[in-house]
């Protein structure tokens, strides 16, 4: 987690419980292995696209 | 290597010590040149070995050997081929091989609104088509788009990763992780609103700049955290429009919101560097308020009245003008670089870095003779 | 009548609500070409205050790109009753930023206030080389040839530029000056020009001592 997901509040950023939320069949699953993977992918997009305008 | 291992261990020790406020057992130095000199010095061409980044071992190799350094001397943010693939207009190569940002708006005064209900919205919207081409058009085409540019970008920061890796296990450089953020009213004004933008709107909408600020604040934040809070390393933070605006300005739309963030990324355990770009002498007291031990790097300004104001508080650093490299003798670079360490070092916290970046080489000039003598001269005599 | 002196301290307050008022109701009164030139007039001693103020530390950058913003608006709104009227130019001055450099705000103050003062500015944009500066040159016959950069790069083109235009045999008929980050007294004679500035307003009192 980077930290400050909370207040993002954009449709094109899901927290885990938000994308959980969307995907109900991965509830139980691995949820640690599956739920940092998922984050990190979700970060990096962010990273890159900030770095776009910085 | 152990050798290498230990000089590694040791200057991560001395940057533990800076940035915790305690005194290192000599001033650690940087080498203030970067990858597009480098590039120039091993006598390359700057635009081909921006594409192919394999040209690129050699040309750190000798760079490391050549010059003095505790940090690694590496690191760009603007390898050309993501910003290519994405039909990039705010960041481009000029003729000169150099990449550059001119002047872009990629949010309109109109659009304030939208930016503060949901800044991530607005920019994934409107801001980034706006000022990359490939976000435009057939969705197919902007998903594939995109895709090309993260992966080419990924790639090339993998690669030169790996660079960095082999020379910090050759060379024994202190290991330290980056993050890059603004502060809020910078980010709005760079790539969005634009210099003339911004100096518009902070006449005319004072209110929205400063609700824009405040709206994007927990992005600069969130962009600024490193992967690993308690890692030995910074956010880096440029400060670009403080120095052009009225003091009453800077009070009411500037300060706020970078303070908050300064203190936010403080409060999770990071160190914070800043690049204080042109003169903030008349904000100084301002800068003192911020939390304990944050690094200043000063490009203009007074060395003395900062360390009396600041020096006891804050890690100084900066001031060197790299301008005197290439119009000075050896003899004036090295006197210059001992009057500041006479000035900035006693009592610690202070780290030798020069006033700003050096990209471009003159060919037949003295710029790395003598670059070479004052890296040299304050790693062989910085104490404290 | 529109109230010359008011209009002025107007422009000197960068009161853009105050200034736009008054050049629209003055429009709209149908006003003839020399009553307007006195309107562009007064705004020309405004920004006269804005260059003071910005001296005495009062006003920065961001102020001067304000008032340059003001100032086109205005001009803009007096177009249509300027017609006509010969309007009373100080000189001519070709501007850019040079070849390898992208940098263009310094320029652009500069440019506007130069316009704003009443010389023809034209102005070539960003990374322009050396033939373009001798064409721009040969085409509109300057005064005044404004070179800027911000990069240490730009040095070495704006001694290009000179040369180019030394080559063609034009080096006599203007005068040069350079602005931007890495210009100084040495650079400045290195390159051949006449003079450098790091300051928009000092740079414009140059260009008006060389015109009168």
């Amino acid at each position: 987690m980077l930290g400050g997901e909370e207040t993002m509040d954009s449709k094109y950023y899901l927290t885990w419980e938000e994308y959980l939320t969307e995907h109900p069949e991965l509830e139980g699953k691995s949820t640690q292995a599956i739920a940092s993977k998922i984050q990190k992918y979700e970060d990096a997009m962010f990273t890159f696209i900030m770095d776009l305008l910085l | 290597m152990t050798d290498a291992v230990s000089l590694t261990n040791e200057r991560n020790q001395m940057f533990r010590d800076l940035f915790s406020g305690k005194t290192p057992k000599r001033v650690p130095v940087s080498n203030p040149a970067t990858q597009d000199f480098a590039i120039q010095y091993a006598g390359l061409d700057l635009v081909e070995s921006q594409w192919d980044l394999t040209k690129l071992e050699p040309v750190y190799d000798k760079f490391c050997q050549d010059f003095k350094t505790d940090t690694y001397p590496g690191g760009s943010i603007r390898i050309p081929s993501h910003y290519q693939l994405l039909g990039s207009t705010p960041i481009i190569m000029s003729s000169s091989g150099f990449m550059q940002h001119p002047e872009v708006v990629g949010l309109l005064a109109e659009e304030y609104d939208q930016f503060i209900a949901s800044p991530y919205d607005c920019i994934i919207e409107t801001i980034l088509p706006r000022l990359y081409t490939e976000f435009n058009g057939q969705p197919g085409k902007v998903a594939m788009a995109l895709a090309k540019a993260m992966r080419a970008h990924s790639d090339d920061m993998a690669y030169l990763g790996t660079i960095r890796a082999k020379m910090n296990a050759k060379y024994g450089f202190a290991t330290m992780g980056a993050a890059l953020t603004e502060a809020p009213f910078d980010f709005m004004a760079d790539f969005l609103r634009s210099f003339k933008g911004i100096s518009g709107d902070v006449r005319r909408y004072p209110d929205k700049v400063s609700a824009a600020c405040e709206a994007v604040l927990p992005l600069m934040v969130k962009k600024g955290t490193l992967p690993n809070p308690s890692m030995l390393g910074y956010t880096f933070i440029p400060l670009h429009m403080a120095p052009y605006l009225r003091d009453k300005d800077f009070a009411a739309l500037y300060w706020p919101t970078f303070k908050k963030l300064i203190e936010t990324l403080a409060e999770m355990g990071q160190t914070v560097q800043l690049f204080v770009e042109n003169d903030w002498m008349r904000y100084l007291d301002y800068l003192y308020e911020l939390p304990e031990n944050t690094i200043m790097r000063f490009e203009y300004g007074d060395p003395k009245l900062v360390k009396e104001k600041l020096g006891n508080k804050h890690i100084i650093s900066g001031f060197y003008p790299i301008t005197l490299l290439q119009t000075g003798t050896k003899q004036q670079c090295v006197d210059k670089a001992k009057e500041l360490l006479d000035i900035l070092a006693p009592g610690g916290r202070y780290w030798w870095q020069a006033d700003k970046s050096i990209i471009n080489l003159e060919a037949n000039g003295p710029v790395v003779e003598n670059l070479k003598a004052v890296l040299e001269y304050v790693y062989e005599n910085g104490v404290y | 009548m529109i109230d010359l002196q008011v209009l002025t301290q107007a422009v000197g307050d960068l009161d853009e609500k105050t200034i736009l008022t008054m050049i629209n109701d003055f429009v709209a009164t149908n006003p003839s070409g020399e009553d307007a030139q006195k309107v562009v007039f007064a705004c020309q001693q405004g920004m006269a205050i804005v260059g003071d103020l910005f001296e005495k530390n009062e006003y920065y950058v961001g102020d001067l790109i304000f008032a340059g913003e003001l100032l086109s608006k205005t001009i803009e709104l007096l177009k249509p009753v300027l017609s006509g009227v010969a309007t009373q130019k100080v000189g001519s001055i070709v501007i850019g930023t040079v070849q390898g450099d992208l940098h263009d705000i310094g320029k652009n103050i500069f440019g506007s206030m130069a316009e704003a003062a009443g010389f023809d500015v034209y102005d070539l944009g960003i990374d322009v080389s050396p033939s373009a500066f001798v064409e721009k040159v040969k085409e509109v016959e300057p005064q005044i040839v404004g070179m800027s950069g911000v990069l240490t790069l730009a040095i070495d083109s704006m001694k290009k530029i000179v040369e180019a235009i030394n080559e063609a045999g034009l080096r006599d008929s203007v005068k040069i000056i350079i602005g931007g980050n890495p210009v100084n007294e040495d650079s400045c004679k290195q390159i051949g020009a006449d003079s450098f500035t790091t300051n928009a307003a000092e740079g414009l009192k140059t260009c008006q001592g060389w015109v009168n």
